[in-house]
C-alpha cells in the first residue's frame, strides 16, 4: 500500500466529516485504524508523488524512523480521541487534520511541503487548544506559532536562493559539497528557531505556560504528547540530517538545549500547581530529545520520545480529570487524590519514577544508555547540568507523589471511567516490561538510519 | 534592493507584534511581516531581463525566464497566511465578547 494515502485518506476524511459530523469521530477511528495498518504495509524508500522525478516534484521519504513516528501518533490519537469520546465528540474533522498534518510533516521530503504540513498541524493546533476556553492564551500560541512557521519559511528561502532545491535529500547533497558552514548559520538559525516554537524549545516557548496550564483531558494530551512526538521526531531528522551543527553555532546551540533543561526543570521545582509541574517537565523533556539528536544519539532519542509521549499522556489525562472534577490543579488540593483511586495512583507512580528514570523502568534504560554514549564522547559538563536537571526533577516528582498519595483532611473524590484504568494500565505495563526486556530494543536500533543511510541503501 | 524593502516590512511586522497588546494590531503587524516574506520570496526568483515562464512554440533560444517555484510558493504562503489571521480573528472575536475589549492589557487580571 501507498504511503501517500497516510496523508490523502485522513485530508479526504476531514472534507467527508463536514457533511457528516455527528459520524465524524467514528470516521476518525476508522483512518487512524487504517493508517496503522497501512504503517506495516507501506514499501519502504522515496515515494514519487505526481510522476515528477526528484528533485522536481514532491516526495515522501518513507524509512524505519517515520513508521516509528507514524505509529506513535496514528495510535496516541485513537487512544486520547476514544478516551474523550464523549467529552469532546465534535473534534472528529480536527483530529483528521491533525492525522493528516503530522503523518505529512513525517512523511514529506520536500521542505516547503514540510512548511505546509506545519501550518496544517499548527492550525489544528490553535482549534484543539480552543477546547480550554481560554481565548487569550490560544491567540497567542496562534502568534507565537506563526512568527515561528515564518522564520522558518524565510529560512527555507534563503537555503532554496543558495541551492536551488527544494527536496531534502537533494538538499543533503548539495550541502554536503559545499564546504562553507557559515554561509547557511543564518538559515539554519532561522529554521531551527521555527521548529523550536513547535518543538516546545526554552526559550521559543512562551506559549506553553498558557496553553497546558489550562489544557484539559483532552488538549493536555494532544499537545504534550501527540504534538510533542512528532515534533521531536521531525525536529530529529533535521538535526541530525540537514542542520549537522558546528563550531559556534554548535556550541550555542548546547548551550541553549542544557539550559533549558536546567531552568525547566528548576521551574517545575518551584510550581504549586500539577499541571505547570507537568508541562515544565515536558519542556525539559523536549530540550533533552533535541540535545540527544544534536549530539548524534539518535536511536535513544527516539525511544525517549515514545516513552515520553506514553508517560505524559497517562499523566496529564490522571491530573486533568482530577482538576475538571474538584476545580483546581494546586497540588494542595488535590493531595490524597490517589487515596480513593489505588490503581491510577500505581500507574501515576509508574509514568511519574519512569520520567524520572528509576530502575525497572523504561525511562531508566534510556537515561543510562544516552549518558553512556554521552561520557563515551566527552560530553561531561551535559552530563553533569542533566545529573543536577535529574536530582531537581527527582526531588518535585516525589514531592508531587507524596502530595497525591496521603491525604489530609477530607478525602477528595474523582472517578475514573473503566476505559481510563484499562488504557493507561496497558501504557503503565509497556513502561514496566521494555525496562526489565530490552532485547526489542536492541533489535530496533540496527533498524533506523539516516536519511543518507536509507537513500544510498536504497 | 528590494529585498532590503522586504526585511524592512518583516521587521517592522515583528516589532509591531513585540509591542502591541490590541489583538486587531497584532494580526495586521503579522500580515505586515507575512507580507514581507511573500516579497522576499518572490525576489529570489526576479530577474529584470527575465520573461513569464510560459511555454510556447516560438523558439526559446537566448531567453531569460523568470523562476516560476517562488511564485507558486507565495500563491500557498498567501492562502495560508490568509486562513491563519481569518482564524486569529476568530480568537480575537471571542476574546471580545468574553472581555469587552481587543487589548490585552485590559484583560490581564481576568486570565
Amino acid at each position: 500500500m501507498s504511503a501517500v494515502l497516510l496523508i490523502a485518506i485522513p485530508l479526504l476524511a476531514a472534507f467527508i466529516s463536514i457533511l457528516f459530523k455527528k459520524y465524524s469521530i467514528y470516521l476518525l477511528f476508522a483512518v487512524t485504524i487504517f493508517n496503522i495498518a497501512n504503517v506495516f504495509l507501506a514499501t519502504e524508500g522515496i515515494i514519487i508523488i505526481g510522476g515528477f522525478s526528484p528533485p522536481l516534484g514532491i516526495s515522501l521519504l518513507v524509512d524505519t524512523y517515520s513508521k516509528i513516528a507514524l505509529l506513535l501518533v496514528n495510535a496516541l490519537v485513537l487512544v486520547i480521541a476514544a478516551l474523550n469520546v464523549k467529552a469532546y465528540p465534535k473534534y472528529g474533522t480536527i483530529l483528521l487534520l491533525v492525522v493528516a498534518g503530522l503523518n505529512g510533516l513525517v512523511l514529506t521530503n520536500d521542505l516547503f511541503n514540510f512548511f505546509v504540513f506545519l501550518e496544517i498541524s499548527g492550525i489544528a493546533a490553535y482549534l484543539i487548544t480552543a477546547s480550554n476556553k481560554k481565548p487569550i492564551t490560544t491567540f497567542r500560541y496562534l502568534v507565537i506559532g506563526a512568527i515561528g512557521s515564518s522564520l522558518f519559511l524565510l529560512g527555507l528561502i534563503i537555503l532554496y536562493s543558495m541551492f536551488g532545491t527544494l527536496n531534502m535529500v537533494d538538499m543533503i547533497k548539495e550541502i554536503a559539497l559545499n564546504n562553507n558552514y557559515q554561509e547557511l548559520v543564518l538559515p539554519f538559525t532561522l529554521m531551527f528557531i521555527g521548529l523550536g516554537v513547535e518543538a516546545k524549545l526554552l526559550p521559543f516557548n512562551s506559549w506553553v505556560k498558557g496553553i497546558l496550564g489550562h489544557s484539559n483531558t483532552f488538549s493536555g494530551p494532544m499537545i504534550a504528547s501527540v504534538y510533542a512526538s512528532a515534533m521531536g521526531f521531525v525536529l530529529g531528522r533535521f538535526i541530525t540530517n540537514l542542520f549537522n551543527f558546528e563550531g559556534m553555532l554548535l556550541t550555542v546551540v548546547l548551550v541553549i538545549l542544557v539550559a533549558g533543561i536546567v531552568l525547566s526543570d528548576i521551574m517545575a521545582f518551584a510550581s504549586k500547581k500539577s499541571r505547570e509541574i507537568l508541562l515544565f517537565s515536558s519542556v525539559a523533556q523536549a530540550s533533552m530529545i533535541a540535545l540527544l539528536f544534536v549530539n548524534g544519539i539518535i536511536i535513544w532519542a527516539v525511544y525517549l520520545i515514545i516513552a515520553n509521549a506514553l508517560s505524559k499522556t497517562v499523566m496529564f489525562m490522571i491530573i486533568n480529570k482530577a482538576q475538571k472534577d474538584v476545580g483546581s490543579d494546586e497540588v494542595k488540593s488535590l493531595q490524597g487524590l490517589f487515596a480513593n483511586n489505588l490503581v491510577i495512583g500505581i500507574i501515576f507512580t509508574i509514568a511519574t519514577l519512569s520520567v524520572m528514570g528509576l530502575p525497572l523502568l523504561v525511562g531508566f534504560t534510556i537515561k543510562l544508555n544516552f549518558l553512556t554514549e554521552l561520557a563515551d564522547a566527552g560530553q561531561i559538563w551535559t552530563i553533569a547540568f542533566i545529573l543536577i536537571a535529574s536530582v531537581v526533577e527527582g526531588i518535585y516528582f516525589v514531592k508531587l507523589l507524596l502530595k497525591l498519595w496521603y491525604p489530609e483532611g477530607n478525602l477528595i473524590k474523582v472517578n475514573y471511567h473503566l476505559s481510563f484504568k484499562l488504557v493507561f494500565a496497558i501504557i503503565a505495563l509497556a513502561l514496566l516490561t521494555f525496562g526489565v526486556y530490552q532485547a526489542p530494543l536492541d533489535k530496533l536500533d540496527n533498524t533506523v538510519d539516516t536519511v543518507m543511510e536509507v537513500v544510498n541503501n536504497g | 534592493m528590494i529585498q532590503y524593502a522586504a526585511i524592512l516590512l518583516f521587521v517592522l511586522g515583528l516589532y509591531g507584534i513585540f509591542i502591541s497588546t490590541n489583538t486587531i494590531k497584532m494580526l495586521v503587524s503579522l500580515n505586515i511581516l507575512e507580507i514581507g516574506l511573500n516579497i522576499f520570496i518572490i525576489s529570489i526568483g526576479f530577474n529584470y531581463q527575465g520573461i513569464a515562464p510560459i511555454l510556447s512554440s516560438v523558439s526559446d533560444t537566448g531567453l531569460i525566464y523568470v523562476d516560476p517555484l517562488p511564485q507558486a510558493l507565495v500563491l500557498t504562503a498567501i492562502v495560508i497566511g490568509v486562513g491563519t489571521t481569518a482564524l486569529g480573528l476568530a480568537f480575537a472575536k471571542s476574546i471580545y465578547q468574553k472581555y469587552q475589549s481587543f487589548d490585552l492589557n485590559d484583560m490581564e487580571e481576568s486570565l
